[in-house]
Protein backbone atom coordinates (compact mmCIF):
# COMPACT_ATOMS: atom_id res chain seq x y z
CA UNK A 1 0.00 0.00 0.00
CA UNK A 2 1.42 3.29 -1.22
CA UNK A 3 -0.10 6.51 -0.32
CA UNK A 4 0.35 9.07 -3.34
CA UNK A 5 -0.35 13.47 -3.00
CA UNK A 6 -2.09 14.37 -5.94
CA UNK A 7 -3.43 18.02 -4.79
CA UNK A 8 -3.76 20.36 -2.06
CA UNK A 9 -7.43 20.84 -0.60
CA UNK A 10 -8.69 23.57 -2.20
CA UNK A 11 -7.25 23.02 -5.53
CA UNK A 12 -10.25 20.86 -6.56
CA UNK A 13 -13.12 23.74 -6.07
CA UNK A 14 -16.39 21.41 -5.60
CA UNK A 15 -17.75 20.35 -8.37
CA UNK A 16 -14.22 19.51 -10.04
CA UNK A 17 -12.16 17.13 -10.80
CA UNK A 18 -8.54 16.68 -11.64
CA UNK A 19 -6.63 13.87 -13.45
CA UNK A 20 -3.68 12.40 -12.05
CA UNK A 21 -0.99 9.70 -13.63
CA UNK A 22 -0.15 7.26 -10.62
CA UNK A 23 2.14 4.20 -11.01
CA UNK A 24 1.28 4.74 -15.18
CA UNK A 25 -2.34 4.79 -14.45
CA UNK A 26 -5.08 7.52 -14.98
CA UNK A 27 -7.22 7.98 -11.79
CA UNK A 28 -9.79 11.12 -11.26
CA UNK A 29 -10.07 12.74 -8.58
CA UNK A 30 -13.34 14.08 -7.59
CA UNK A 31 -14.61 17.08 -5.05
CA UNK A 32 -17.79 15.69 -4.38
CA UNK A 33 -20.17 18.32 -1.95
CA UNK A 34 -16.86 18.79 -0.49
CA UNK A 35 -15.93 14.92 -0.31
CA UNK A 36 -12.86 13.67 -2.29
CA UNK A 37 -13.37 10.67 -4.21
CA UNK A 38 -10.62 9.37 -6.64
CA UNK A 39 -11.68 6.65 -9.35
CA UNK A 40 -9.92 4.60 -12.31
CA UNK A 41 -10.05 6.69 -15.86
CA UNK A 42 -11.63 3.51 -17.20
CA UNK A 43 -14.58 2.64 -17.47
CA UNK A 44 -15.40 -1.20 -17.12
CA UNK A 45 -17.48 -1.53 -20.32
CA UNK A 46 -15.39 -1.02 -23.08
CA UNK A 47 -12.41 1.22 -21.45
CA UNK A 48 -13.26 4.90 -22.05
CA UNK A 49 -11.86 7.74 -20.30
CA UNK A 50 -14.29 7.52 -17.79
CA UNK A 51 -13.45 11.51 -16.26
CA UNK A 52 -14.36 12.84 -19.69
CA UNK A 53 -17.56 12.38 -18.59
CA UNK A 54 -20.07 14.80 -17.18
CA UNK A 55 -20.63 14.75 -13.49
CA UNK A 56 -24.14 14.94 -12.76
CA UNK A 57 -27.70 13.58 -10.73
CA UNK A 58 -30.06 11.45 -11.88
CA UNK A 59 -33.45 10.27 -11.73
CA UNK A 60 -33.59 7.71 -8.38
CA UNK A 61 -35.31 4.59 -7.82
CA UNK A 62 -38.73 4.98 -7.54
CA UNK A 63 -42.56 4.15 -8.15
CA UNK A 64 -43.73 3.79 -11.77
CA UNK A 65 -44.19 6.79 -13.72
CA UNK A 66 -42.67 9.09 -10.56
CA UNK A 67 -39.56 10.96 -11.56
CA UNK A 68 -37.16 12.19 -8.53
CA UNK A 69 -34.02 13.84 -9.81
CA UNK A 70 -31.36 13.75 -6.91
CA UNK A 71 -27.79 12.78 -6.26
CA UNK A 72 -26.75 15.74 -8.00
CA UNK A 73 -23.13 16.16 -8.54
CA UNK A 74 -22.41 12.09 -7.18
CA UNK A 75 -23.16 10.51 -10.88
CA UNK A 76 -19.92 10.11 -13.10
CA UNK A 77 -21.98 9.21 -17.11
CA UNK A 78 -19.17 7.47 -19.02
CA UNK A 79 -18.60 9.77 -22.32
CA UNK A 80 -19.27 6.66 -24.53
CA UNK A 81 -22.25 4.86 -23.59
CA UNK A 82 -23.49 6.89 -20.97
CA UNK A 83 -23.18 4.24 -18.52
CA UNK A 84 -24.31 6.05 -14.91
CA UNK A 85 -21.02 5.50 -11.99
CA UNK A 86 -21.57 6.72 -8.27
CA UNK A 87 -18.52 8.25 -7.48
CA UNK A 88 -18.73 7.28 -3.83
CA UNK A 89 -18.70 3.52 -4.61
CA UNK A 90 -18.01 3.74 -8.32
CA UNK A 91 -20.12 1.34 -8.55
CA UNK A 92 -22.98 1.38 -11.90
CA UNK A 93 -26.71 2.35 -11.24
CA UNK A 94 -27.86 -0.73 -13.05
CA UNK A 95 -25.51 -3.40 -11.25
CA UNK A 96 -23.60 -4.03 -8.17
CA UNK A 97 -21.32 -5.80 -9.87
CA UNK A 98 -20.44 -3.86 -12.91
CA UNK A 99 -17.85 -0.93 -11.00
CA UNK A 100 -15.27 1.84 -12.06
CA UNK A 101 -12.23 0.72 -9.87
CA UNK A 102 -12.21 3.54 -6.42
CA UNK A 103 -9.57 4.49 -4.51
CA UNK A 104 -9.51 5.50 -1.09
CA UNK A 105 -8.36 9.05 0.00
CA UNK A 106 -6.92 10.54 2.66
CA UNK A 107 -6.37 13.83 3.69
CA UNK A 108 -2.98 15.06 6.18
CA UNK A 109 -2.87 18.67 6.86
CA UNK A 110 -4.43 19.42 4.04
CA UNK A 111 -2.77 17.27 1.94
CA UNK A 112 -4.96 15.21 -0.39
CA UNK A 113 -3.44 11.33 -0.79
CA UNK A 114 -4.50 8.20 -2.61
CA UNK A 115 -4.25 4.92 -1.39
CA UNK A 116 -3.12 2.58 -3.88
CA UNK A 117 -2.25 -1.21 -3.62
CA UNK A 118 -2.68 -3.39 -0.86
CA UNK B 1 -46.21 -46.20 -28.09
CA UNK B 2 -42.72 -44.91 -26.51
CA UNK B 3 -42.45 -43.20 -23.33
CA UNK B 4 -42.41 -39.53 -25.11
CA UNK B 5 -45.80 -40.20 -27.01
CA UNK B 6 -46.81 -40.91 -23.43
CA UNK B 7 -45.52 -37.72 -22.43
CA UNK B 8 -48.93 -35.91 -21.31
CA UNK B 9 -49.75 -32.42 -23.01
CA UNK B 10 -51.76 -28.86 -22.07
CA UNK B 11 -52.26 -27.07 -25.33
CA UNK B 12 -52.34 -23.92 -24.62
CA UNK B 13 -53.60 -22.88 -27.84
CA UNK B 14 -56.86 -24.60 -29.29
CA UNK B 15 -59.37 -23.01 -31.36
CA UNK B 16 -63.38 -23.38 -30.86
CA UNK B 17 -65.03 -22.49 -33.55
CA UNK B 18 -69.10 -20.89 -34.20
CA UNK B 19 -71.55 -22.95 -35.49
CA UNK B 20 -73.39 -20.31 -37.09
CA UNK B 21 -73.22 -16.60 -37.08
CA UNK B 22 -76.08 -16.46 -34.90
CA UNK B 23 -74.36 -18.81 -32.12
CA UNK B 24 -74.01 -15.48 -29.56
CA UNK B 25 -77.68 -14.48 -30.31
CA UNK B 26 -78.89 -15.74 -27.04
CA UNK B 27 -76.61 -14.44 -25.19
CA UNK B 28 -76.55 -10.66 -26.08
CA UNK B 29 -79.08 -8.52 -25.34
CA UNK B 30 -81.79 -7.06 -27.56
CA UNK B 31 -79.64 -3.43 -28.18
CA UNK B 32 -76.51 -5.46 -29.36
CA UNK B 33 -78.80 -8.52 -30.70
CA UNK B 34 -80.49 -5.53 -33.34
CA UNK B 35 -76.89 -4.26 -33.82
CA UNK B 36 -75.15 -7.79 -34.83
CA UNK B 37 -77.84 -9.19 -36.97
CA UNK B 38 -76.84 -5.35 -38.89
CA UNK B 39 -73.56 -6.21 -39.06
CA UNK B 40 -74.58 -10.39 -40.67
CA UNK B 41 -73.86 -11.84 -37.25
CA UNK B 42 -71.80 -9.18 -36.15
CA UNK B 43 -69.08 -11.75 -35.55
CA UNK B 44 -65.42 -10.68 -36.44
CA UNK B 45 -65.11 -13.12 -39.08
CA UNK B 46 -61.74 -14.02 -40.21
CA UNK B 47 -60.55 -11.69 -37.39
CA UNK B 48 -61.61 -8.59 -40.35
CA UNK B 49 -58.43 -8.99 -41.47
CA UNK B 50 -57.28 -7.45 -44.55
CA UNK B 51 -55.22 -10.57 -45.80
CA UNK B 52 -56.53 -13.99 -46.54
CA UNK B 53 -54.46 -16.92 -46.27
CA UNK B 54 -54.26 -18.91 -49.84
CA UNK B 55 -54.60 -22.07 -48.61
CA UNK B 56 -57.33 -20.92 -45.77
CA UNK B 57 -56.90 -20.92 -42.26
CA UNK B 58 -57.76 -24.00 -41.24
CA UNK B 59 -56.53 -28.05 -41.55
CA UNK B 60 -57.73 -29.57 -44.52
CA UNK B 61 -58.61 -32.78 -42.67
CA UNK B 62 -60.68 -31.25 -39.71
CA UNK B 63 -63.86 -31.39 -40.94
CA UNK B 64 -66.27 -32.89 -38.30
CA UNK B 65 -68.09 -35.90 -39.81
CA UNK B 66 -71.64 -33.86 -38.53
CA UNK B 67 -71.28 -31.54 -40.80
CA UNK B 68 -70.71 -28.68 -38.54
CA UNK B 69 -67.65 -26.01 -39.48
CA UNK B 70 -63.87 -26.93 -38.57
CA UNK B 71 -63.40 -26.80 -34.92
CA UNK B 72 -66.69 -26.33 -34.47
CA UNK B 73 -68.00 -29.73 -33.18
CA UNK B 74 -66.69 -30.87 -29.54
CA UNK B 75 -67.07 -34.09 -29.82
CA UNK B 76 -64.56 -34.86 -33.47
CA UNK B 77 -61.96 -32.31 -31.34
CA UNK B 78 -61.94 -34.82 -28.77
CA UNK B 79 -61.35 -37.92 -31.31
CA UNK B 80 -58.92 -35.56 -33.55
CA UNK B 81 -56.43 -33.74 -30.96
CA UNK B 82 -57.84 -34.65 -27.36
CA UNK B 83 -57.71 -38.35 -27.28
CA UNK B 84 -54.40 -39.13 -30.20
CA UNK B 85 -52.30 -36.72 -28.44
CA UNK B 86 -52.37 -37.71 -25.06
CA UNK B 87 -54.00 -33.94 -24.30
CA UNK B 88 -54.47 -33.36 -20.48
CA UNK B 89 -56.17 -30.16 -21.11
CA UNK B 90 -56.80 -27.91 -23.95
CA UNK B 91 -57.19 -24.45 -23.18
CA UNK B 92 -59.89 -22.97 -25.82
CA UNK B 93 -59.39 -19.35 -27.55
CA UNK B 94 -62.05 -18.60 -29.55
CA UNK B 95 -61.63 -18.41 -32.87
CA UNK B 96 -61.80 -15.03 -33.69
CA UNK B 97 -63.69 -13.28 -30.82
CA UNK B 98 -60.93 -11.37 -29.64
CA UNK B 99 -60.70 -9.53 -33.03
CA UNK B 100 -63.97 -7.40 -31.87
CA UNK B 101 -60.60 -5.28 -30.37
CA UNK B 102 -60.74 -4.13 -33.94
CA UNK B 103 -64.29 -2.70 -33.59
CA UNK B 104 -64.32 1.24 -32.95
CA UNK B 105 -67.62 0.90 -30.85
CA UNK B 106 -65.72 0.07 -27.65
CA UNK B 107 -69.61 -0.56 -26.37
CA UNK B 108 -70.59 -3.08 -29.12
CA UNK B 109 -67.53 -4.79 -28.53
CA UNK B 110 -67.62 -5.48 -24.80
CA UNK B 111 -71.28 -6.76 -25.32
CA UNK B 112 -69.82 -9.46 -28.03
CA UNK B 113 -66.98 -10.25 -25.26
CA UNK B 114 -69.87 -10.83 -22.66
CA UNK B 115 -71.81 -12.52 -24.81
CA UNK B 116 -69.10 -14.89 -26.08
CA UNK B 117 -67.64 -15.49 -22.22
CA UNK B 118 -71.12 -16.91 -21.27
CA UNK B 119 -71.56 -18.72 -24.80
CA UNK B 120 -67.94 -20.29 -24.17
CA UNK B 121 -69.30 -21.61 -20.13
CA UNK B 122 -72.68 -22.73 -21.36
CA UNK B 123 -71.84 -24.80 -24.60
CA UNK B 124 -68.01 -25.63 -24.53
CA UNK B 125 -66.61 -25.92 -20.98
CA UNK B 126 -69.47 -28.52 -19.94
CA UNK B 127 -68.51 -30.83 -22.79
CA UNK B 128 -65.60 -32.29 -21.58
CA UNK B 129 -63.17 -32.31 -18.16
CA UNK B 130 -60.58 -31.37 -20.96
CA UNK B 131 -61.53 -28.56 -21.79
CA UNK B 132 -60.54 -24.90 -19.80
CA UNK B 133 -61.34 -21.26 -21.58
CA UNK B 134 -59.48 -18.35 -21.86
CA UNK B 135 -62.41 -15.24 -21.18
CA UNK B 136 -62.19 -12.60 -23.81
CA UNK B 137 -62.05 -9.18 -23.45
CA UNK B 138 -62.13 -6.03 -26.06
CA UNK B 139 -59.30 -3.71 -25.21
CA UNK B 140 -60.93 -0.40 -26.59
CA UNK B 141 -62.26 0.13 -22.53
CA UNK B 142 -59.85 -0.83 -20.15
CA UNK B 143 -62.01 -0.31 -17.19
CA UNK B 144 -65.44 -2.07 -18.67
CA UNK B 145 -62.64 -5.01 -19.50
CA UNK B 146 -61.12 -4.91 -16.05
CA UNK B 147 -65.64 -5.53 -14.62
CA UNK B 148 -65.54 -8.11 -17.59
CA UNK B 149 -62.71 -10.20 -16.05
CA UNK B 150 -63.97 -10.08 -12.11
CA UNK B 151 -67.65 -11.06 -13.54
CA UNK B 152 -65.92 -14.24 -15.12
CA UNK B 153 -62.66 -15.28 -13.99
CA UNK B 154 -64.43 -16.89 -10.83
CA UNK B 155 -65.77 -19.74 -13.14
CA UNK B 156 -64.02 -22.93 -12.32
CA UNK B 157 -63.13 -23.77 -15.67
CA UNK B 158 -61.69 -20.36 -16.76
CA UNK B 159 -57.93 -20.15 -16.54
CA UNK B 160 -57.22 -17.05 -18.45
CA UNK B 161 -57.69 -13.52 -20.20
CA UNK B 162 -57.12 -13.42 -24.06
CA UNK B 163 -56.89 -10.32 -25.84
CA UNK B 164 -55.57 -10.01 -29.58
CA UNK B 165 -51.70 -8.50 -30.35
CA UNK B 166 -53.36 -5.65 -33.11
CA UNK B 167 -53.80 -2.59 -30.90
CA UNK B 168 -54.03 1.09 -31.33
CA UNK B 169 -50.79 1.66 -29.02
CA UNK B 170 -48.22 -0.35 -27.25
CA UNK B 171 -49.54 -2.65 -24.44
CA UNK B 172 -47.59 -1.66 -21.41
CA UNK B 173 -48.77 1.76 -21.68
CA UNK B 174 -50.88 3.15 -18.54
CA UNK B 175 -54.15 3.56 -20.68
CA UNK B 176 -54.16 -0.43 -20.38
CA UNK B 177 -53.20 -0.89 -16.89
CA UNK B 178 -56.97 -1.54 -15.10
CA UNK B 179 -56.75 -4.79 -17.48
CA UNK B 180 -53.49 -5.93 -15.72
CA UNK B 181 -54.61 -5.09 -12.23
CA UNK B 182 -58.04 -7.14 -12.92
CA UNK B 183 -55.97 -9.80 -14.57
CA UNK B 184 -53.69 -9.94 -10.99
CA UNK B 185 -56.63 -9.28 -8.80
CA UNK B 186 -58.16 -12.30 -10.09
CA UNK B 187 -54.83 -14.23 -10.71
CA UNK B 188 -55.85 -14.76 -14.16
CA UNK B 189 -52.69 -14.87 -16.60
CA UNK B 190 -52.66 -12.34 -19.80
CA UNK B 191 -52.49 -14.53 -23.32
CA UNK B 192 -51.93 -12.41 -26.21
CA UNK B 193 -52.88 -14.05 -29.26
CA UNK B 194 -52.14 -12.75 -32.98
CA UNK B 195 -55.10 -12.29 -35.81
CA UNK B 196 -56.03 -9.03 -36.24
CA UNK B 197 -53.16 -6.59 -36.59
CA UNK B 198 -53.82 -3.62 -38.79
CA UNK B 199 -57.87 -4.29 -39.09
CA UNK B 200 -60.10 -1.89 -38.14
CA UNK B 201 -58.96 0.31 -35.85
CA UNK B 202 -55.90 -1.24 -35.19
CA UNK B 203 -52.33 0.41 -36.40
CA UNK B 204 -50.73 -1.44 -39.43
CA UNK B 205 -49.43 -4.93 -38.72
CA UNK B 206 -45.54 -3.55 -39.26
CA UNK B 207 -43.39 -0.47 -38.39
CA UNK B 208 -43.45 0.60 -42.20
CA UNK B 209 -47.11 -0.56 -42.89
CA UNK B 210 -49.04 -2.82 -45.01
CA UNK B 211 -47.17 -5.94 -45.96
CA UNK B 212 -48.73 -7.16 -49.30
CA UNK B 213 -50.04 -10.56 -48.52
CA UNK B 214 -50.89 -12.74 -45.99
CA UNK B 215 -47.12 -14.37 -46.31
CA UNK B 216 -45.65 -11.47 -45.41
CA UNK B 217 -48.09 -10.72 -42.39
CA UNK B 218 -48.04 -13.69 -40.70
CA UNK B 219 -43.99 -13.81 -40.78
CA UNK B 220 -43.77 -10.01 -39.38
CA UNK B 221 -46.13 -10.61 -36.07
CA UNK B 222 -43.22 -10.94 -33.99
CA UNK B 223 -42.68 -7.37 -34.67
CA UNK B 224 -46.05 -6.31 -32.98
CA UNK B 225 -45.15 -8.93 -29.80
CA UNK B 226 -41.48 -7.08 -29.92
CA UNK B 227 -43.13 -3.63 -29.05
CA UNK B 228 -45.72 -4.62 -26.46
CA UNK B 229 -43.01 -6.76 -24.87
CA UNK B 230 -40.59 -4.00 -24.76
CA UNK B 231 -43.40 -1.34 -23.76
CA UNK B 232 -44.81 -4.05 -20.58
CA UNK B 233 -41.18 -4.19 -19.54
CA UNK B 234 -40.27 -0.15 -20.03
CA UNK B 235 -43.69 1.20 -18.67
CA UNK B 236 -43.67 -0.81 -14.95
CA UNK B 237 -46.38 -3.00 -15.24
CA UNK B 238 -44.23 -5.63 -13.80
CA UNK B 239 -42.98 -3.22 -10.85
CA UNK B 240 -46.84 -2.21 -10.47
CA UNK B 241 -48.96 -5.56 -10.93
CA UNK B 242 -46.09 -8.30 -9.22
CA UNK B 243 -48.21 -11.51 -9.59
CA UNK B 244 -48.88 -10.35 -13.44
CA UNK B 245 -47.90 -12.57 -15.50
CA UNK B 246 -48.17 -12.46 -19.98
CA UNK B 247 -48.62 -14.75 -22.32
CA UNK B 248 -47.22 -14.53 -26.03
CA UNK B 249 -49.31 -16.77 -28.00
CA UNK B 250 -48.17 -18.14 -31.72
CA UNK B 251 -45.84 -14.98 -32.04
CA UNK B 252 -42.56 -17.40 -32.74
CA UNK B 253 -40.21 -17.86 -30.06
CA UNK B 254 -36.65 -17.39 -31.36
CA UNK B 255 -36.52 -13.39 -31.48
CA UNK B 256 -36.93 -13.49 -27.51
CA UNK B 257 -32.55 -13.45 -26.87
CA UNK B 258 -31.72 -10.76 -29.38
CA UNK B 259 -34.13 -8.23 -28.88
CA UNK B 260 -33.27 -8.78 -24.63
CA UNK B 261 -29.87 -8.48 -25.52
CA UNK B 262 -30.32 -5.60 -26.94
CA UNK B 263 -32.96 -4.04 -24.25
CA UNK B 264 -30.14 -4.91 -21.63
CA UNK B 265 -27.73 -2.80 -23.66
CA UNK B 266 -29.72 -0.31 -23.94
CA UNK B 267 -31.14 -0.50 -20.03
CA UNK B 268 -27.60 -0.01 -19.18
CA UNK B 269 -27.30 3.41 -20.17
CA UNK B 270 -30.78 4.80 -20.81
CA UNK B 271 -32.06 3.47 -16.81
CA UNK B 272 -32.10 7.15 -16.00
CA UNK B 273 -35.79 7.07 -18.66
CA UNK B 274 -37.11 3.93 -16.50
CA UNK B 275 -36.01 4.44 -12.71
CA UNK B 276 -38.73 2.16 -11.53
CA UNK B 277 -36.90 -0.53 -12.77
CA UNK B 278 -34.93 -2.05 -10.51
CA UNK B 279 -33.80 -5.45 -12.08
CA UNK B 280 -32.17 -5.57 -16.07
CA UNK B 281 -35.20 -5.78 -18.21
CA UNK B 282 -34.53 -9.43 -19.08
CA UNK B 283 -35.03 -10.61 -15.67
CA UNK B 284 -38.32 -9.18 -16.07
CA UNK B 285 -39.68 -11.32 -18.99
CA UNK B 286 -38.00 -13.62 -17.47
CA UNK B 287 -40.31 -14.16 -14.45
CA UNK B 288 -43.13 -12.47 -15.97
CA UNK B 289 -43.40 -13.96 -19.36
CA UNK B 290 -44.24 -17.33 -21.29
CA UNK B 291 -44.00 -18.04 -24.66
CA UNK B 292 -45.98 -21.00 -26.95
CA UNK B 293 -44.27 -22.81 -29.16
CA UNK B 294 -46.65 -22.97 -32.07
CA UNK B 295 -45.59 -21.91 -34.92
CA UNK B 296 -42.01 -23.41 -33.55
CA UNK B 297 -39.46 -21.78 -35.93
CA UNK B 298 -37.84 -24.74 -37.95
CA UNK B 299 -34.05 -23.72 -39.11
CA UNK B 300 -32.68 -25.79 -41.76
CA UNK B 301 -30.48 -27.27 -38.91
CA UNK B 302 -31.85 -28.41 -36.49
CA UNK B 303 -29.32 -27.57 -33.85
CA UNK B 304 -29.78 -24.05 -34.55
CA UNK B 305 -32.86 -24.03 -32.46
CA UNK B 306 -31.54 -25.88 -29.82
CA UNK B 307 -29.01 -23.07 -29.58
CA UNK B 308 -31.50 -20.71 -29.42
CA UNK B 309 -33.56 -22.45 -26.62
CA UNK B 310 -29.93 -22.19 -24.87
CA UNK B 311 -30.20 -18.81 -24.87
CA UNK B 312 -32.99 -17.88 -23.22
CA UNK B 313 -34.71 -20.12 -20.03
CA UNK B 314 -36.94 -21.77 -22.83
CA UNK B 315 -37.64 -24.97 -20.32
CA UNK B 316 -39.47 -22.77 -18.15
CA UNK B 317 -40.85 -20.11 -20.32
CA UNK B 318 -42.70 -21.95 -23.28
CA UNK B 319 -46.04 -23.20 -23.72
CA UNK B 320 -46.67 -26.50 -25.92
CA UNK B 321 -49.91 -25.15 -28.08
CA UNK B 322 -50.96 -27.03 -31.36
CA UNK B 323 -53.35 -24.21 -32.14
CA UNK B 324 -55.89 -27.22 -33.24
CA UNK B 325 -57.42 -26.88 -36.12
CA UNK B 326 -55.66 -24.03 -38.05
CA UNK B 327 -53.14 -24.30 -41.12
CA UNK B 328 -50.16 -24.13 -39.34
CA UNK B 329 -50.45 -27.07 -36.31
CA UNK B 330 -47.63 -28.30 -34.66
CA UNK B 331 -47.26 -32.17 -33.51
CA UNK B 332 -46.21 -32.36 -30.31
CA UNK B 333 -44.77 -35.74 -30.29
CA UNK B 334 -42.47 -34.25 -33.29
CA UNK B 335 -41.14 -30.43 -32.89
CA UNK B 336 -38.94 -31.46 -29.53
CA UNK B 337 -37.58 -34.42 -30.51
CA UNK B 338 -34.13 -33.02 -30.12
CA UNK B 339 -34.57 -32.21 -26.36
CA UNK B 340 -33.97 -34.13 -23.35
CA UNK B 341 -37.61 -35.95 -21.84
CA UNK B 342 -37.44 -33.44 -18.64
CA UNK B 343 -37.27 -30.60 -21.00
CA UNK B 344 -40.01 -31.42 -23.14
CA UNK B 345 -42.23 -32.37 -19.96
CA UNK B 346 -42.41 -28.83 -18.41
CA UNK B 347 -42.57 -27.63 -21.98
CA UNK B 348 -45.63 -30.18 -22.95
CA UNK B 349 -47.29 -29.43 -19.79
CA UNK B 350 -45.72 -28.81 -16.72
CA UNK B 351 -45.17 -25.07 -17.56
CA UNK B 352 -48.52 -24.38 -18.10
CA UNK B 353 -49.94 -26.86 -15.45
CA UNK B 354 -47.98 -24.56 -13.03
CA UNK B 355 -49.46 -20.51 -14.42
CA UNK B 356 -53.09 -22.18 -15.43
CA UNK B 357 -52.96 -23.79 -11.86
CA UNK B 358 -54.24 -27.41 -13.64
Amino acid sequence: MALYPVALEGEIPVGTNIVVEIEGRSIGVYNVNGEYFAIHNYCPHQGAEICKGPVCGTNMESEVYQFIYGRDQEIVRCPWHGWEFDLKTGKSLFSDKVRVRSYPMQIQDGQLFITVGK
Amino acid sequence: MNQEEKLPVIDCDVHNGFRSNHDLFPYLDDTWKSQALLRGGGLPLGGGLPYASPIGNKRKDANPPSGLPVGADPDYMIKQLIEPFNVEYAILCSDSMIAVSSFADADYAAAMCRAYNDYLIAEWLPKSPTFKGLLCIATQDPIQAAREIDRIAPHPDIVGVSIIGGSRMPYGQRFFHPIYEACQRNDMPLVIHPGAEGSGIFNPPTAVGYVSNYLEWHSCLPQTYMAHLVSFVCEGVFEKYPDFKVVLSEGGVTWLPPLLWRLDKNFKALRASTPWLKRLPSEYVRDHCFMTTQPIEEPDNPKHLKMMFEMFDAENMLLFSSDYPHWDFDDPTKILKQFPLETKRKILSENARALFKL
